[in-house]
């Protein structure tokens, strides 16, 4: 059974459909996150698993509990909103306390609770200052503490750490799950940022198009994305794409015709898009079966560790990644690249599901148990997920969530 | 064209310290990144360039000039904000035009210079738009092609492309560096972004609490930060660091877990006293491996997460301390509990208990 699981939620601010349809289950003791481009509505999403907003249509359960119409106070989650705010003239001790002063607990349980929770936090030396005292990543802490301070299973944290410093993101999104792991309980934490994701995800769910397209271990949906609009968002840099024509398993591709391992073989050719990391793309000389071709430096940015490489090849504008064991070619350089035809995603482009065979599914499909493949966790109960995500997808209904 | 200086400059707001006895040099020609964490006094910095703010106390000089006393105006300066500038109701063309109707050019000579900046910034196909529907990348593109038709000696920006979407951002950088490299003025450019940093500069200064760390070559700042702090904050993650007593009085050696072998410090007189090293090491520059190799230290992974190009972030539990490493895609699948991690002793960075660099090196202690 779903920690929390969504059925079919819609959701709509007069003619502005925010979700629509919208299903998913968190599982227990999980990090989840939930990644969509910035206007995705993934704060409408939270404020609706809150119990802040109420669904047009469908239900909320809480460990199968139908909790829909059951008002925040009662579901009580914890909850980081994106834009938080400190009360500027309470010292961090109040600030945190605040929602236990709310739920009017005596004053002994306050400063045991407040204390225990600095102290697994890091954060005991704070308590006494002002929040102008503080620094930016110190505030960040404080306002983390206090959507953890409520005895809940649940801390919803919406987007926390969107406008600060690069580094200081860095920095905290390296912390927080060490932060966290101290907490029992289960954190649900939205971002469009695809290296927050990647750094904090057990599992991710990929809000696009009023709905989740997809959802999976983090290893399962960076590997082998069933959706193109996964493949686009989860990665940094970006993916490649280009376009190609797929007949039977030989596809041909601006770089040369190559052979896929496609889920369903379509006789008739037909237009794909190829998306591929920049990863996939090798530096070296490579010999057959990968393909190659020239490309001509636009930029070359160094990021200190590694230097990512844009080009222009094949009338595209693509990215690759080059470890910085050796000097990169410069601005305005042509060099020679070869791409592995292994590392294509292969998504029909009407409805930009993928049409390349995945091992994972493959592998799971053969499994009777639910023991997920290496480098990614167990997923108690997804056979029980009605309509949700991969698993159902993996069994044929590639449709969800698109048509 | 021109070049700038900064003699001691310092400001203050009320009793907080923005900028810090500042003296600084940007040649002509070259770009300058001011890179440091918020709070650091880059902005502010900027500001008194631009003459939007005044020192406290020092100087600022341009071309040879003491302009400190100057107002904004009068300083041949072109500056690009944070949030793009639009002037609401008029066309791009006029958009650009607008600064330049004061420096009483001829017609012909406004019109080159503004379809200059159109054909370099690459936006002869939205001139008939209407600016103001325009996407915050877009929006900048006509506050750079502003700038750029000004032909002022010295362009300003101020963190530019904090505020719009990947692939802007990208078209913003290709247009920044044809900025930078083709016309040949002195650029000053703000940012907390590193990698903007590393991709723009000529030189960066590193700013840190108001006061310059460092001013170098991008390259040179992260190979060789005279800072802890700048080990820390160029590269993502920065440098991990592993604290070691060390005692100049009884003799050179050095016990590390990063090294299984006995070392010795090269220079023991560098150090001075007895203190505490912090040995820095970049997370790209240690061999990780789930098999022994000769001369590798034994850890065991505490963390892997994927990062940039999909390459795995380790976190390493030596015997004292937690280390990160940059691994391949493929090898960072493999690595789980016990692994071996080499590093090569010219890969450190030594600094000393005030966080400065150290001139010495680590040396193999031969038995």
């Amino acid at each position: 059974m779903f920690e929390i699981e969504l059925q079919n939620i819609s959701k709509s601010y007069g003619s502005t459909t925010v979700v629509d349809g919208l299903n998913l289950g968190f599982e227990s003791s999980r990090f989840s996150v939930v990644l969509g481009s910035p206007v995705s509505g993934k704060s409408v999403l939270m404020r609706l698993i809150m119990g802040l907003e109420s669904p047009d249509q469908g239900r909320i359960l809480f460990h199968g509990r139908d909790v829909t119409n059951e008002p925040a106070g009662s579901r009580n989650f914890g909850y980081v909103p994106q834009s938080f705010a400190l009360y500027p003239h309470y010292r961090v001790f109040d600030n945190i306390a605040y929602p236990l002063a709310l739920a009017k607990k005596n004053k002994a349980t306050i400063q045991e609770q407040v204390q225990a929770l600095a102290h697994k936090l890091k954060i005991d030396q704070l308590l006494p200052k002002y929040p102008n005292q503080l620094s930016g990543g110190e505030k960040q802490r404080v306002a983390l503490a206090r959507g953890m301070i409520k005895d809940s299973s649940v801390f919803i944290l919406d987007d926390p750490l969107v406008g600060l410093d690069f580094k200081l993101r860095e920095q905290l999104f390296v912390d927080l799950r060490e932060m966290l792991s101290e907490i029992e309980g289960s954190v649900i934490y939205t971002t469009s940022d695809p290296l927050e994701t990647l750094a904090l995800a057990d599992q991710v769910f990929v809000l696009d198009d009023k709905r989740i397209i997809e959802s999976g271990s983090i290893d399962q949906v960076y590997d082998e994305p069933q959706q193109i609009r996964s493949l686009q968002l989860l990665g940094v840099p970006a993916a490649n794409f280009v376009s190609g024509e797929l007949a039977g398993r030989i596809c041909q591709t601006p770089f040369g015709p190559c052979e896929i391992e496609v889920a369903e073989e379509i006789a008739t050719a037909t237009p794909v898009q190829l998306g591929f990391r920049p990863e996939a793309i090798r530096l070296e000389k490579s010999a057959p079966p990968f393909l190659s071709a020239d490309g001509r430096v636009l930029l070359q940015e160094d990021l200190g560790a590694e230097t990512l490489l844009y080009f222009e090849s094949a009338s595209s504008r693509l990215v690759a990644y080059w470890s910085n064991a050796e000097p990169a070619p410069i601005t305005g350089e042509r060099f020679r690249f070869g791409i592995d035809p292994r590392s294509f995603h292969v998504f029909d482009p009407k409805t930009g599901t993928r049409l390349t065979r995945s091992k994972d599914c493959a592998l799971r499909q053969n499994q009777t148990t639910h023991s997920a493949p290496a480098g990614s966790r167990s997923r108690p109960g997804m056979s029980a997920s009605a309509a949700l995500g991969r698993s159902s997808e993996c069994e044929g209904d590639l449709a969800t969530g698109t048509s | 064209m021109a070049e700038v200086q900064l003699n001691e400059v310092t400001k203050t707001f009320g009793s907080f310290h923005a900028v810090k006895d500042v003296s600084l040099q940007f040649p002509e020609h070259t770009t300058t990144c001011l890179l440091g964490p918020s709070g650091c006094g880059k902005t502010t910095l900027l500001r008194m360039l631009a003459g939007l703010e005044t020192p406290t106390s020092g100087s600022i000089k341009i071309a040879g000039h003491d302009v400190t006393e100057w107002p904004a105006r009068r300083r041949d300066i072109a500056m690009v904000f944070q949030y793009p500038v639009i002037y609401q109701g008029l066309s791009v063309f006029e958009n650009i035009a607008l600064p330049l109707r004061e420096l009483k050019l001829s017609k012909a000579e406004l019109k080159r210079r503004v379809e200059d900046a159109i054909a370099l910034l690459g936006l002869e196909r939205s001139l008939n738009a209407d600016p103001e529907r325009f996407d915050n990348g877009t929006r900048q593109r006509v506050s750079f092609a502003r700038a750029v038709a000004r032909q002022s000696s010295i362009i300003l920006f101020d963190e530019p492309i904090t505020n719009v979407d990947p692939e802007s951002r990208f078209r913003l950088k290709q247009d920044l560096k044809k900025i930078t490299e083709g016309l040949g003025q002195t650029i000053v450019y703000v940012t907390h972004d590193q990698n903007e940093a590393m991709t723009l500069a000529d030189q960066i200064v590193l700013l840190k609490d108001g006061e310059v760390l460092q001013q170098d070559e991008p390259r040179h700042v992260y190979d060789h930060p005279k800072q802890r702090f700048g080990g820390w904050f160029l590269g993502s993650p920065g440098m991990s660091f592993l604290e070691h007593s060390f005692n100049p009085a009884e003799g050179s050696r050095l016990q590390s877990d990063l090294f299984p072998f006995p070392i010795r410090v090269s220079d023991p007189d560098a150090v001075g006293e007895k203190t505490n090293l912090r040995i820095g090491i970049r997370p790209e520059r240690l061999r990780v491996s789930p098999m022994p190799m000769p001369d590798a230290a034994k850890g065991s992974v505490k963390r892997k997460f994927r990062g940039v190009a999909g390459q795995y972030l380790v976190a390493i539990q030596l015997t004292k301390h937690l280390i990160w490493a940059k691994v391949a895609n493929e090898l960072g699948k493999k690595l789980s509990e016990t692994v071996w991690v080499k590093c090569d002793l010219d890969a450190v960075t030594i600094f000393d208990d005030r966080e400065q660099a150290l001139s010495c090196r680590l040396v193999r202690l031969e038995n």
